[in-house]
């Protein structure tokens, strides 16, 4: 199973090397953080350095990555129920099952990427136009510079758990449509829509989207000269992100199972 | 012979559009198998049930003697399938649409063979987003024949392409049937092709499996209906027309179409013979595929 699933993960980079459409979201991605500098500027001290990293990253990832991942991720298998190729696709030596969990993957790998960029792009920006000496506090080290690049990859990792959960959400709705432009279209309208009802329903808590931009939280209060505060807020996010995933994926093996692929 | 494909009961239901009902055939290894029947027969329907790419309401597929549900990683290497306006990724070429489907096969395969089996070697640089209809169903034969399979599912594998192509494409099965005894099942709506290509033929009408029949059989001489090449046409048949045991007969150009009432071909050319025509020859119809058929639908 794990061969086979290796197999198709490696097809499905191979087919994302040759479209276009794939690099547009870590361009654009790091565009946002170049053009970011405008509204933040960068001076030549390690604060705004930090401050500025801080908020391109969260900035970009949340708001424009987290719409990019949604997007890529719901096209994955739409497109190809579209065009037909799951057909020619589903008649291989793959279980569906398999082939649905090399499509996450491929989701994932994309959202691995989104955050290198950012990150590589804002730690780049920060280094290019300012000086990374760690953060001060009347003119003692608080936490030096290696600490500092140490939180930021916590954050990081920590960060792709709700958008690996945000994979899964948008290949299960890709499961279930027909068409790529029917799966964004739900998958970007229902976020929204969950995300303006999770507080008056009080279902906020148990939704992983509420912790998206958490992650970043420890580094921003570090560039700040705070305490980096990683409980209850990073526990939750890791909960309910796992369990999120847990269940889309769940769900989108079962709708891709049980899916007739003559229509 | 060893049995191919089995199905029983096979059902498939669309919310209260039954498309299939209660299918039940044998198909020998190494039989080649056409699909007849109008649109919305089940023909499709049929064929993506076996391919497992449509799961049966009820009924159970069984490919070279195991449940297609259940032992699909043992069963998809050894068949090959064309589904109805086959589609790759167009924006890498057809050899990298080749090459991704036989890793997917987990076998070592040269791509190349398959295209050039169906004429495509020429253009196996080209992206498939350029390819005409003809070409990509070209194309949906090579990866259906990727893998050397040893069951073919068709679905109209002749479907766009110009009538050359065709020639090739029916000659190419038909080699494949009798020198790699590879099964084939496929469905069309061309009753030529069928003639020319199937050991059996399958008529199916809303879903419903009305006739299985050797092709054989079907084409054998209709010994009640000739031609007769005559010098008068006119008088033969006025003449003909007189007698009982003559139901039909018309005049054309230099023959008569002559349709025989309780009476043998020997009977008749001693007739023509005793009353001093010229005949230069007697043609016994041969059946066709399409007197089946209309006769099977009417029934």
């Amino acid at each position: 199973m794990i061969r086979r699933i290796w197999v198709a993960y490696r097809l499905e980079l191979s087919k994302a090397l040759r479209m276009k459409l794939a690099y547009a979201g870590p361009i654009l991605a790091l565009l946002i953080v170049v053009s970011m500098t405008q509204v933040h500027p960068v001076f030549q001290d390690s604060r705004t350095g930090y401050s500025f990293i801080a908020d391109a990253t969260a900035v970009t990832l949340n708001l424009f990555g987290l719409l990019v991942v949604l997007m890529y991720s719901a096209m994955l298998l739409a497109s190809e129920f579209n065009s037909g190729v799951i057909r020619t696709i589903a008649v291989r030596p793959i279980l569906r099952r398999e082939y649905v969990i090399a499509k996450m993957l491929h989701g994932m790998t994309y959202a691995v990427l989104l955050t290198a960029v950012v990150g590589g792009g804002s730690w780049g920006v920060a280094l290019a136009s300012g000086s990374l000496t760690g953060v001060t506090f009347g003119g003692e080290l608080i936490y030096a510079n290696s600490e500092m690049a140490y939180t930021y990859l916590l954050g990081a990792a920590m960060g792709l758990l709700p958008q690996f959960a945000a994979v899964a959400y948008a290949v299960m709705i890709s499961t279930l449509s027909r068409s790529p432009g029917s799966a964004i279209g739900v998958t970007v309208a229902l976020w929204f829509v969950v995300d303006l009802v999770k507080y008056p329903l009080r279902i906020a808590p148990f939704l992983f989207s509420t912790y998206i931009e958490y992650p970043w939280q420890p580094f921003l209060d570090r560039a700040d000269g705070l305490e980096a505060r990683w409980f209850p807020q990073g526990y939750y996010c890791i909960g309910t992100s796992v369990a999120a995933f847990i269940l889309f994926t769940a769900v989108a093996v079962i709708v891709m199972n049980r899916r007739n692929l003559q229509r | 012979m060893p049995v191919c494909i089995q199905t029983a009961n096979l059902t498939k239901c669309y919310g209260s559009v039954v498309a299939v009902s209660g299918l039940s055939l044998d198909i020998q290894m190494g039989e080649v198998v056409g699909l007849l029947g109008a649109n919305g027969a089940g023909k499709s329907t049929t064929l993506y049930m076996l391919a497992g790419l449509a799961p049966p309401t009820s009924g159970t597929v069984s490919l070279f003697g195991k449940d297609i549900c259940r032992n699909f990683l043992q069963i998809a290497p050894r068949m090959g399938v064309l589904t109805e306006r086959p589609s790759f990724f167009d924006y890498l070429t057809a050899r990298r649409n080749l090459m991704v489907l036989a890793d997917l096969a987990g076998k070592e395969i040269t791509v190349d063979r398959a295209l050039d089996r169906v004429g495509l070697l020429q253009a196996a640089g080209r992206r498939v987003g350029t390819f005409s209809l003809g070409m990509r169903q070209r194309l949906g034969l090579a990866q259906a024949l990727l893998t050397e399979p040893e069951l073919l599912l068709l679905d109209e594998p002749t479907s766009g392409l110009d009538p050359e192509s065709t020639q090739d494409i029916l000659a190419l099965l038909r080699r494949l049937s009798n020198e790699a005894n590879v099964t084939i099942v496929f469905s069309s709506h061309m009753l030529h092709e069928v003639e020319n290509l199937a050991d059996r033929v399958a008529i199916l009408n809303k879903g419903r499996l009305l006739a299985i029949e050797p092709t054989e059989k079907l084409l054998s001489w209709d010994l009640s209906r000739v031609e007769l090449l005559v010098d008068a046409p006119d008088t033969v048949a006025k003449r003909l027309l007189e007698q009982t045991w003559i139901t039909e007969a018309t005049a054309l150009s230099g023959r008569v179409e002559v349709v025989l009432n309780d009476a043998t071909v020997h009977q008749l050319a001693g007739f023509l013979l005793g009353s001093g025509f010229v005949v230069s020859g007697i043609i016994p119809r041969r059946r066709t595929l399409q007197d089946y058929f209309i006769k099977v639908l009417n029934s």
